[in-house]
């Protein structure tokens, strides 16, 4: 098929109003999720992901996709105003957007904040589409082993969402590699931690265990401590931004958009790592350096584009290679699996009219956040002033509807609720939750092309290392690990 | 609790996790076929892998967080009454187990209105007749999207079943 041929294709299959309708609500759920403190992308997009199954897979990824994006957006609002991040990759916007609050620019700085993450969107979005067909053909000669050596070094990602520590991170991923193990024996089809019973055959349910995970916790710690979110919204102010401000942070934004370009790609880096490189690398080369922090308009753009560059290529891996970029992705990954469809390599030869309806879609997407980014704006405070403990009973019952729409199977239920106890725990005791989960996915990936390698070479280990693309992904797991240890220790060094 | 607390106390507790799995858990709970000639083939590798690799992991949080405990910071936010918490917790527990049980029996839609208005309250709501009226209309909206649009079958019970 051509290109031409698969861009009608894409078109064919998006160039249609429900498949806008989608984009358009999951930015709009997306806004919304992530400027309610304690709601975040990651479990907006875990809440919205059961009401996509009805949908056509074209549309529910879409709309997947749209609270995405709107999600890490979103953030920036309490971010700016409360100074409180609504996502972790808005935690950078906090340093200068809520000073700008505070002296009554907050208008000015969401719209700052707006502008940035639509001009990243684009950027990121093109990458997407220039680099990811590049990456799965080139992918399409993996065999078992170089899959297990490309799993391997995706599980060092573990090492960028492990925060203050990396062992509790490891100790976090191996607990998802455990719980993945269970259900039946992938090639011998024997019983593991089944306990005999048929329900745990099929393994734990994927949905279950990231909304248990995610968003049961938060009830949970809204139980613990009813008043701890109580917080103060700051007034819009009148200022507005200008395209003078856009003209004079244009470069910052560009290259805050190209920072979170590369750091996207690379799987388990995630957006607030890349907010973070924006804004450190924009104060550097700023004339107004010394405003940095106190309330720089500047400071908020690089922020914002850093951490909305990371948006699209995010996707670049997942739907490439089938490796989750971030959290969010994971998550996303499932709605993939639930409409049947597989990503990696073989969608770019089997279902090349999604790969370019969802192109399409996100080339939309960043004008459609624009809109309802600019209402949103206006229009957050009422859905600010939700009270928080009617929001958490409301997601406790979502929650219960989605993971039981998964499988119609009440058994899921009661997986979610063990898995909130045990995200609660380890939210207590500083476990991240992102190993896990990335685990929990690449896990059974991991073993399932180990044992097939072993198969196909009767039991020899050299075939781990049969060829150019193994050696390769084999040296950056090497290269990995030691800058990870020698992070590390620096670290364990300074802390004395 | 400390920082290093924690870590000492995870460390012990994936050491225990990890000797339970060697010596109890796979050997019991995870069965493999007689005629696997090579261990590495084998459905226990894995597993066994994984348990030594969480052995370490202790071993190496307990490693790195002995030692003088200069810092007694506590790591998570106080709260004013951390036994009304508990019991608040254990509460919400019960909450889950009960709605777990009456999924079926009384449907899923009763059962998720009684945990809207029992979580609402256990988190001292300053809003209960908002709370209420969100009780019965989430659950009610929930059951009309999924149980008509996306023709889900959602438990009805045995008792009263809604259109």
């Amino acid at each position: 098929m051509s290109l031409l041929d698969s861009i009608m294709a894409g078109f064919a299959l998006v160039g249609n109003f429900n498949a806008f309708l989608s984009l358009a609500i999951g930015i709009v759920i997306g806004v919304i999720g992530g400027a309610i403190p304690g709601i975040s992308a990651t479990m907006a997009v875990a809440l919205a992901l059961p009401f996509t199954f009805p949908m056509q897979p074209i549309n529910g990824i879409l709309l997947l996709l749209g609270v995405y994006k709107g999600g890490i957006f979103g953030g920036s609002i309490p971010a700016i105003l409360i100074k409180t991040p609504g996502t972790p990759a808005s935690s950078a916007t906090i340093l200068d957007g809520h000073p700008m609050a505070e002296r009554g620019e907050a208008g000015r700085a969401l719209g700052m904040a707006l502008w940035a993450s639509c001009t990243a969107d684009i950027i990121s979005n093109l990458s997407l589409i220039l680099f990811a067909g590049w990456l799965a053909s080139f992918a399409l000669n993996f065999g078992p082993p170089e899959f297990f050596a490309l799993m391997l070094f995706s599980l060092t990602i573990i090492a960028g969402v492990s925060g203050d520590s990396l062992l509790r991170g490891a100790l976090s991923a191996l607990l998802g590699l455990l719980l993945a193990t269970i259900g039946l024996d992938l090639v011998y089809g024997t019983n593991r931690f089944t306990f005999g019973d048929p329900s745990l055959m099929g393994g734990l349910n994927f949905i279950a265990v990231l909304i248990g995970l995610f968003a049961i916790p938060e009830v949970i710690n809204m139980v613990w401590h009813p008043t701890g979110h109580i917080g103060k919204v700051q007034s819009l102010g009148s200022k507005w931004v200008t395209f003078a401000d856009y003209k004079r942070c244009f470069r910052s934004i560009v290259r805050g958009s190209f920072i979170g370009v590369f750091l996207g790609s690379i799987p388990g880096i995630g957006a607030a790592p890349a907010a973070f490189l924006s804004y450190s690398e924009a104060r550097r080369k700023s004339p107004n350096k010394a405003n940095f922090g106190k309330g720089e308009i500047e400071g908020v753009a690089a922020s914002e584009a850093g951490n909305n560059g990371v948006a699209g290529a995010t996707l670049i891996p997942l739907l490439a290679l089938g490796v989750p970029g971030d959290v969010i992705t994971a998550i996303i990954i499932g709605a993939f699996m639930v409409h049947g469809l597989q990503p990696g390599p073989m969608m770019f030869v089997m279902n090349v009219d999604i790969i370019y309806g969802l192109f399409i879609g996100l080339i939309f997407s960043s004008g459609l956040l624009l809109i309802v980014g600019s209402l949103a704006i206006r229009g957050f405070r009422p859905v600010a002033d939700i009270p928080k403990r009617i929001l958490m009973p409301c997601v406790l019952v979502l929650c219960i509807y989605g993971v039981f729409a998964v499988n119609n199977n009440i058994f899921d239920v009661g997986v979610m609720f063990v898995m909130g106890w045990v995200g609660f725990v380890m939210s207590r005791y500083h476990i991240p939750a992102a190993p896990f989960l990335i685990a929990f996915i690449l896990g059974p990936l991991l073993e399932d092309n180990f044992r097939q390698a072993m198969l196909m070479s009767g039991g020899s280990p050299e075939i781990l290392l049969r060829g150019p693309i193994t050696w390769f992904f084999w040296a950056l797991t090497v290269i990995t690990v030691v800058a990870i240890s020698r992070g590390t220790l620096n670290k364990a060094r300074e802390a004395g | 609790m400390s920082i290093r607390t924690i870590q000492v106390h995870l460390g012990i507790g994936a050491c225990l996790v990890a000797l339970f799995l060697i010596l109890y858990g796979i050997p019991n709970w995870v069965s493999s076929p007689s005629n696997v000639r090579k261990i590495i083939l084998s459905p226990l590798f894995w597993p066994y892998t994984i348990a030594g690799l969480t052995g370490l992991v202790g071993l190496g949080l307990i490693v790195f967080g002995r030692g003088p405990d200069d810092d007694d910071t506590p790591v998570n936010d106080p709260i004013e009454d951390p036994g009304a918490g508990m019991m608040r917790l254990a509460a919400m527990a019960v909450l889950m187990m009960v709605t777990f049980w009456a999924m079926p029996r009384i449907g899923m839609v009763w059962a998720s209105m009684g945990a809207f208005a029992a979580l609402a309250f256990l988190v001292r709501t300053r809003h209960p007749k908002i709370a209420l009226t969100c009780a019965v209309l989430v659950p009610l909206v929930l059951y009309a999207f999924f149980a008509h649009v996306a023709s889900v079958a959602i438990p009805q019970g045995n008792y009263v079943r809604l259109p």
